[in-house]
């Protein structure tokens, strides 16, 4: 067993790039999914080429972005191009996998990023959340979704307050394609405790395979619905010291993966400045 | 869509706002959360102009100072967020407690608003989209109209055009007549262009128009779309510029930390926006020297020729 040290996000990271496969076309957003891209591509996936809803395809990863029209989502691209033209290619279908984060989800891998009504609703909520963005595009158009969301209470719900992006609707036979759906739907959901996956009858999500050291028992105190788990409950190897630098490098100041404690403990400026140039690789 | 085509369309940033910006009006900015016109909306607030109507796809830092400093009335549009930084302070605190008004919110996704501004290019009064169907987005948003297509029969979601007052969109490069060259990606902005009545182009640099026909593929926006075009260097500080300079993260980072305090926020927009005559202004507290620094690292990254 390997002794080093990590962080959840970093696992969480990690188990979200073993996803994507050499040679696909992703649609990655921002935060913990493109820092899961951006290792995959330096780590086993290199030519994995990223797709960012701002128009840019095919960037090279020099530096990490935090937003998707930052100019660094431009460097060194294969195609700078229109907004409603990445949308219009990912609704022909040229578009492989596509990673999302959520608020909450529900058993059958719908997501809400719009709002928390608490007690109140869409109109007057308790916690108005970004929205769709591109977030609903992916989750309807794309073959396979990929959903990042921390494992934590009320975010594993019965049913989302909010409806943003499809996962399997109800659940029923067929339903997307019903719908009027392309994509074949969600695959997988990483979290920091475990990772789930979708059964292919029922479309219910179920626990597949387990971190090391949490107790399924802790899992399914964490899911608001009866949670299934599979016969051969699988649990994840921990992080190799490779895999954890391949992280590392793809978000050198830690401002992704560290958020606002990160920003602070930056002296200014040209420190972060010197920490992108320095790892950029160019 | 522009009244007549002058030789020169050049005006100041407080000429063009206070022509084509109206209280009441609906409008839509360029870039897509970088490329952003932050200036443009720093002089909206300036002129306290009110009600305004947003018709946009994702364009966080503007629209949080606009309905921060109370000047929306509605929005329509598909994400207000920061991104990897956190939730929007001052959306938050307007649709959630109302302050300091509630704005109107009208959700839908990019790829639907993107299809909006198309149709609005295109001059028809929809387009249509395999997005945002079987979800709470149509349930809420009765303008998303699903129907049978009507040669395959199969569900298919109606989005009507988008046909707002002005769009001001930011530029590396025009020329007084309004050709307006774009590097890095485009977003929405050579269809927001079209379907606006109105169209205001900032830029980083006005050049001369044998410079716009060297290279007349990157010119994104012919001058016929256009009405107005200032200069503004740095028009879209804290966001970054394609090949003149990049995200300033940290200085993002500490509005964000500002907005989420009300009177914190308060102060922020009276230093660097109310209290400053003009863009110049601002970028004077900004520093030039961090302009620079921010200027000399993109550069190591992409570099427009010429």
């Amino acid at each position: 067993m390997s002794e080093t040290r990590y962080t959840k996000s970093e696992l969480m990271a990690i188990m979200t790039a073993k996803e994507f496969r050499d040679w696909e076309v992703a649609f990655v957003g921002i935060g913990i999914p493109l820092v899961a891209g951006i290792t995959a591509k330096r780590f086993h996936a290199p030519n994995l080429n990223i797709v960012y809803e701002s128009g840019c395809i095919g960037p090279q990863k020099y530096r990490v972005d935090f937003n998707v029209g930052d100019s660094s989502a431009a460097d060194g691209a294969l195609c700078l191009t229109s907004e409603w033209r990445v949308f219009s290619d990912m609704q022909c279908g040229y578009y492989d996998v596509g990673v999302l984060g959520a608020a909450q989800i529900d058993k059958y891998g719908n997501l809400n990023t719009t709002a928390i009504f608490g007690e109140q609703d869409y109109y007057s909520p308790k916690v108005r959340l970004p929205g769709s963005g591109g977030g609903n595009d992916i989750g309807s158009n794309i073959g396979r979704v990929v959903v990042m969301v921390r494992l934590e209470p009320l975010r594993f719900v019965e049913k989302v307050d909010y409806l943003t992006t499809p996962g399997f609707l109800d659940g029923s036979p067929g339903a997307r394609k019903k719908a009027g759906l392309l994509g074949s739907g969600p695959v997988a959901v990483v979290t920091d405790k475990a990772l789930f996956r979708f059964d292919p009858q029922t479309h219910e999500m179920y626990l597949d395979t387990i971190y090391p050291g949490v107790a399924v028992e802790e899992v399914k105190s964490l899911v608001g619905w009866d949670l299934k788990v599979a016969a051969g409950l699988k649990t994840a190897p921990e992080p190799t010291a490779e895999e954890l630098a391949a992280v590392r490098a793809a978000d050198p100041a830690n401002l992704i993966m560290g958020g606002a404690a990160a920003r602070k403990s930056l002296a200014g400026l040209d420190e972060y400045i010197e920490i992108t140039i320095k790892n950029s690789g160019k | 869509m522009t009244e007549s085509n002058y030789a020169s369309k050049q005006m100041t940033l407080q000429e063009a706002i206070k022509k084509y910006v109206q209280s009441g009006c609906s409008i839509t900015f360029g870039g897509f959360i970088g490329r952003d016109c932050v200036a443009a909306a720093h002089e909206i607030i300036r002129q306290g102009i009110r009600d305004l109507t947003v018709i946009d796809d994702s364009k966080t830092d503007v629209m949080d100072l606009l309905v921060g400093a109370g000047c929306v009335k509605r929005w329509e549009g598909a994400y207000l967020g920061y991104g990897a930084i956190g939730l929007a302070p001052n959306i938050r605190r307007s649709v959630e407690k109302g302050v300091p008004l509630k704005i109107e919110l009208e959700d839908w996704s990019n790829a639907g608003i993107s299809m909006r501004f198309l149709a609005g290019s295109l001059n028809v009064p929809f387009m249509a989209t395999r997005s945002m169907l079987g979800t709470d987005i149509i349930k809420y948003n009765e303008r998303v109209k699903v129907i049978n297509d009507p040669y395959e029969g199969e569900p298919v979601a109606l989005v009507p055009a988008a046909r707002p007052d002005v769009a001001i969109i930011h530029v590396q490069r025009a020329d007084v007549m309004g050709n307006a060259q774009v590097w890095g990606f485009t977003g929405n902005d050579e269809n927001k262009a079209r379907a606006a009545r109105h169209t205001i182009i900032t830029c980083e640099e006005i050049v001369s128009t044998d410079e716009i026909r060297r290279q007349g593929n990157l010119t994104l926006i012919p001058f016929y779309c256009v009405d107005a075009v200032v200069q503004v260097p740095f028009g879209c500080h804290p966001q970054s510029c394609y090949g003149y300079y990049a995200y300033d993260v940290l200085f993002c980072g500490d509005y964000h930390e500002a907005a989420k305090d009300r009177d914190k926020f308060l102060k922020w927009l009276d230093h660097y926006v109310l209290s400053s005559e003009d863009h110049l202004a601002y970028c004077a507290k900004v520093g030039w020297d961090r302009l620079q620094k921010l200027m000399g690292m993109e550069r190591r990254f992409n570099r427009i020729p010429g």
